[in-house]
């Protein structure tokens, strides 16, 4: 019973409710209904057109594709079905949240990847003698990169640092599971190299 | 975590970005081809005449005024109406009543476990800790039943493993304790908080 309901929390709380989005959508159509709407009422009550009463608008949509210079219509609407293609993909798309689902303990536990990733740092900072400002550790949703950045003739031991981050990953326990990947960067420069 | 309709914020999403693209295709290919031009053209005579057609046989009495264009008007107050209840209805879902009804009766008397006493203890434990920057517990309603969220900020470079753990004994300490296992959900952010709180700067 609570696990259906605790794995729809987990889902609900690792998407985006693409709220903010489907509020712009409708906000903009909510105005262009008023619009309309505004313009018809004028023209029932005999008023000038905001910028077109209803009966010309229909009239001189015919006319449309010979609007010159057609780069206008053209624009115009490139500029509509970009928009429609941007509410498109997201309606589509899964919307993840960068956060992961940790299995520790029998509740659900739900990380955010910049915890995961100071954490790993921390770790390798602590386990490999690495200086905490020279690791970069960025956590997507199916990898891991550390990036370390040595200062100048002092070598890391890249095997290390990747048995140090596989172990702390797995102490993590994270749905799905990530890939660690280890770089070492080109050292600093120096500041009296300069 | 609230109770917005998720599936409709997509439906909606999808309809309004099909209709603009459609129009916004519909409009490159009338102005950049002569053939869809035409098209377009005699589509829309169509749609006029059509629409005059049906507005000069429907007289409403005298007046002039159509039936279709009242229809019109009366369809596009609705869909307003519709979407601003969409708009409003947004959010919510979240329950106060943490424990509320926990009642214990033995020989010594009555227990009642009160509202805010789930969410006191648990976020002063948590609190205390020098590793946890804040703390938050709060109930919600999901498919009818209640949920609890513990959401910890811990310090920066705290290893959320060691979080997880401690919220957990917490949790099922308290589960003892009230004798209700309420099903709970564990968040563990970052937060400006969580940044400040650390004498390292970096972006990790």
């Amino acid at each position: 019973m609570s696990d259906r309901v605790l794995s729809r929390v987990i889902r609900r709380e690792t998407h985006s409710p693409r709220t903010v989005a489907m509020a712009v959508a409708v906000v903009l159509v909510i105005l262009a209904l008023i619009y309309v709407g505004l313009e018809i009422v004028l023209d029932l009550l005999s008023q000038p057109a905001l910028l077109i009463a209803p009966a010309d608008a229909l009239a001189q949509l015919a006319d449309v594709p010979g609007i010159q210079p057609s780069g206008t219509v053209i624009g115009i609407g490139v500029l509509v079905a970009i928009v429609g293609l941007v509410f498109l993909v997201l309606s589509l798309t899964p919307g993840r949240l960068s956060k992961h689902r940790m299995d520790i303990g029998d509740r659900a536990v739900i990380v955010d990847n910049g915890v995961l990733a100071a954490s790993l740092a921390q770790r390798i900072s602590d386990e490999a003698g690495i200086p905490r400002d020279h690791i970069t550790v960025g956590v997507a949703h199916r990898v891991v990169d550390v990036v370390i950045t040595p200062d100048a003739g002092l070598p890391i031991d890249a095997s290390r640092v990747r048995l140090i981050a596989d172990e702390e990953m797995a102490g993590y326990r994270l749905t799905p599971p990530v890939k660690t990947v280890v770089k070492i960067a080109a050292p600093k420069e120096q500041e009296f190299s300069r | 975590m609230n109770q917005t309709n998720r599936a409709l914020n997509r439906i909606l999403l999808f309809l309004i970005g099909l209709v603009l693209l459609a129009v916004g295709a519909a409009m490159v290919a009338a102005a950049a081809s002569p053939v869809v031009g035409d098209v377009w053209r005699s589509t829309s005579e169509q749609l006029e005449s059509g629409l005059l057609g049906a507005a000069q046989a429907s007289p409403i009495g005298t007046s002039g005024v159509s039936w279709v264009i009242v229809g019109a008007l009366a369809a596009i107050v609705i869909l307003i109406v519709l979407l601003i209840v969409v708009l409003a209805r947004l959010g919510g879902g979240r329950s106060r009543s943490v424990l509320q009804s926990s009642m214990d009766e033995n020989t010594l008397g009555r227990v009642v476990v009160k509202d805010s006493f789930a969410s006191d203890a648990l976020t002063h434990s948590l609190a205390s800790r020098g590793d946890v920057v804040s703390a938050k517990v709060t109930a919600a309603e999901v498919q009818k039943e209640t949920v609890l969220h513990i959401s910890v900020t811990p310090q920066r470079n705290t290893s959320p493993r060691v979080i997880a753990l401690e919220v957990d004994r917490l949790a099922s300490n308290l589960a003892v304790l009230t004798g209700q296992d309420i099903p709970t959900y564990v968040s563990i952010r970052t937060g400006l908080r969580a940044r400040l709180a650390t004498e390292h700067r970096e972006l990790a």
